[in-house]
């Protein structure tokens, strides 16, 4: 056999390796386009893509608009009126206390980032019932601008991405500051017109995380929208789950379908800064 | 024996200095709801309040519920027809799905914002109000509610510290379904009656249908209220005291009950939980193949769940779906109704007249009953029932259920049984018991203990 032969047959192996993995790992988001179109019966009945009877009452009831008071393209509007400001809040303020902790020299540093590192390990729910009585007496709890949910974005509390800046910016070296120093820059100057050039891959899988687990975020929104006007995206896809008297999946898998795209779409325009995002900052300790 | 009161013992001081730090955290008074004195007769209930009165000029009112689609229609179209009836009420609505619904509710009761008029869970009134600092005594807005259109058990359920803290909208109880066209072809043509009938089904479905056809599956937590309802049939007492929940039964007595469902198990009327987990890991019955192509031929559940497992079945199962009879297991009748939901107004509210008028126009009166017809499961108030009949809103599957129930039910349900620490699917005590009795783990009599270790902790009394 020769060299040319045993080379196709080991890219043909790689080929069927990748395509038999890559078919397992999108299949079941294949399975949900096609549960949109199946009755409740055929889609406990198998995992097979093929439909038997097609209906198309999934997506009829998608637009469903619960007496006039929400519908589905308010309540995407709803989401991303606050997942926006929440994003841009988070990469802001991140950045400057990245900055701070990894370029100043100040009197209680490590404790002050130790006591920030140490909020990463609470569970959000502990958080719940006293966030909830501060924002009440803020007059926030149901705030037509959604202030509970995003404001507190703009004081660096996403501690992970505070963490993860910084590990990036070890990575930017500190001649690059001092010769911008030379040149008459500011600290701010600095930040804005050396640093966080460099750190823009960083900062996009920042803002991508951020934006992911605020579309996907429920519990927040449920706390603090009471308005069914104002209901966004994932209060939306849950509305009709009743788990007493049951109710049709293929509803609440065509809304999710629905929800999910401008999220596909936001990533694959991101994607190539993304992954490189989370690499970099993984290579330097 | 010592050593295991002794555990006991220490998971009751444990479980007792937690819920005070946890009530200490949230600045409430520490009310545990064992203590919470709210026996009918303690105290005369008490009379309507002359002050309350209609206001002329606007009013708004907030309400909340939780729920589906339709549920949310029927609200929804309702409220707009009380709106319409009195031009100077507003009402908002908030609404949503059950899951994260009570977090939601509440974070509100605590702070304080809840919406005027809330539908509530039968235990939220033990859980958040019960020292009565959260809802009004409905006794007061007489006026306004008529409550004698309730049985006085039904309201009874919801007197809680010395205040009517809700009224009922519905009762439910646990029922026996079954799909026929299985039974028919294991040569049975009528419902089991009685416990010979069930072992009998086993019997018939393992020889005539084979190994993998089964009378009924009970999930844990279904399995332990069957014990529940096998032992109250029996021994005629309710399985705990439904205000202090002291346990009413012995270690014996419980040892029985669950080697009752023991022997279920092992005469193929039920499936093995082993068995059950292989094919399905946690999806619920309805979801199972089994179940929609008809291997599982028997469920044990609320009346209010008939819809859903019979839309599940396939077409050549579903036309033999049928509500079973309630089994006499001893001389008594075993089970328990409770409350499903209530309607109640919160302190927080400024316009309780008008809360209690939107209420009575909900459950009451023929405008409003008839478009919520069985939305919220069977009307518990005689009139809301007859109008909703009349406008041929019940559905009629859950009618016949719930009418067999009620019928049939006279145990009361304490408030701890649905502790969620208990009947958690997947991480809960019943959940645990019972699979380790499925799995050989333990002998029924040893995990009578691991029952009452898990009860105890979240607050029985155990004698």
């Amino acid at each position: 056999m020769g060299m040319k032969a045993s080379n196709k047959i080991a890219t043909f192996f790689k080929y069927f390796v990748l395509i038999l993995v890559g078919v397992i790992m999108i299949y079941p988001l294949l399975w949900m386009i096609s549960a949109t179109f199946k009755d409740n019966s055929e889609i406990f009945a198998g995992i097979s893509l093929w439909i038997k009877k097609p209906t198309l009452d999934g997506y009829r009831n998608a637009l469903n608009n619960f007496g006039g008071s929400i519908n589905i393209l308010q309540a995407m509007l709803n989401t991303y009126s606050y997942v926006i400001p929440k994003v841009i809040c988070t990469v802001v303020s991140a950045c400057i206390a990245a900055y701070g902790f990894g370029r100043f020299d100040f009197p209680g540093r490590k404790l002050l980032f130790n006591i920030m590192l140490a909020t990463l390990f609470l569970p959000q729910v502990v958080l719940n019932v006293p966030q909830y009585l501060l924002y009440n007496k803020f007059g926030w709890v149901d705030s037509p601008f959604y202030l509970a949910i995003w404001v507190h974005c703009a004081f660096a509390t996403e501690t992970y991405f505070v963490y993860q800046l910084v590990q990036f910016m070890r990575n930017v070296p500190r001649d690059l500051d001092e010769a911008a120093a030379i040149d008459g820059c500011s600290s701010f100057q600095t930040l804005y017109k050396v640093i966080v050039p460099m750190l823009g891959p960083a900062l996009v899988s920042c803002a991508l995380f951020q934006f992911m687990w605020s579309c996907n975020d429920f519990m927040g929104p449920l706390l603090y929208v009471s308005t069914p006007g104002k209901y966004p995206m994932s209060l939306f896809v849950k509305l009709s789950m009743d788990g007493d008297t049951g109710f049709a999946w293929n509803k609440i898998l065509a809304l999710s379908l629905i929800s999910i795209l401008p999220q596909l779409i936001v990533f694959f325009c991101a994607q190539d800064q993304f992954v490189e995002g989370i690499s970099a900052g993984a290579v330097k300790g | 024996m010592s050593k295991a009161i002794s555990r006991r013992n220490f998971l009751m001081a444990t479980g007792a200095v937690g819920a005070a730090g946890l009530l200490a955290a949230c600045g409430s008074k520490p009310a545990a709801s064992s203590t919470a004195s709210s026996a009918a007769s303690q105290a005369p209930a008490a009379s309507a309040d002359e002050s309350l009165a209609l206001s002329d000029g606007p009013v708004n009112l907030s309400i909340s519920w939780w729920g589906g689609d339709s549920r949310h229609a029927a609200y929804q179209s309702a409220l707009e027809a009380f709106q319409a009836e009195h031009s100077n009420i507003t009402v908002e609505p908030t609404f949503a799905a059950w899951s994260g619904w009570e977090e939601k509710m509440a974070a509100a009761f605590i702070a304080g914002n809840a919406q005027d008029v809330c539908q509530v869970n039968w235990n939220w009134l033990y859980n958040y109000s019960a020292d009565g600092s959260k809802f009004v005594d409905l006794n007061t807005t007489s006026k306004f509610i008529d409550l004698t259109q309730w049985d006085s058990a039904a309201m009874d359920a919801c007197y809680v510290a010395n205040s009517q803290q809700c009224v009922p909208v519905s009762m439910t109880g646990r029922i026996f379904y079954w799909n026929m066209t299985t039974f028919n072809k294991a040569g049975i043509t009528e419902v089991p009656k009685s416990l010979d009938d069930l072992m009998a089904a086993g019997k018939a479905f393992q020889e005539k249908l084979g190994d993998d056809y089964y009378p009924m599956h009970l999930g844990a937590y279904d399995r332990m209220i069957l014990m529940v309802f096998y032992l109250e049939s029996k021994y005629g007492k309710d399985w705990a005291d439904p205000v202090t929940s002291t346990l009413n039964y012995t270690e014996e007595e419980i040892a029985e009950g669950l080697a009752f469902i023991k022997s279920l198990v092992d005469n193929h009327v039920m499936m093995n939980l082993k068995t059950y987990y292989s094919a399905n890991s946690d999806t619920a019955t309805h979801q199972s193949n089994e179940w929609i192509t008809g291997k599982i031929a028997g469920i044990f559940e609320w009346d209010s769940a008939a819809s859903k497992y019979s839309s599940a079945l396939d077409d050549s199962n579903k036309d033999g779906f049928t509500v079973g009879e309630e089994i006499k297991f001893g001389d008594n009748n075993g089970g328990f109704s409770k409350v499903s939901m209530g309607l109640a107004i919160t302190k927080t509210c400024k316009n309780v007249a008008e809360a209690a008028t939107l209420i009575n126009f909900l459950l009451n009166e023929e405008k409003g009953a008839s478009i919520m017809g069985s939305e919220c499961g069977i009307p518990a108030s005689k009139a809301g029932l007859k109008f909703a009949q009349d406008a041929g809103a019940v559905k009629s599957l859950v009618a016949e259920a719930n009418a067999k129930v009620m019928a049939f039910t006279t145990n009361k349900l304490d408030p701890l049984f649905e502790n969620n620490d208990l009947k958690a699917s997947g991480t809960g005590i019943y959940q645990e018991v019972f699979d380790n009795i499925d799995y050989g783990d333990q002998t029924p009599e040893e995990a009578v203990e691991t029952l009452l270790d898990g009860m105890e902790s979240v607050g029985y009394t155990i004698g």
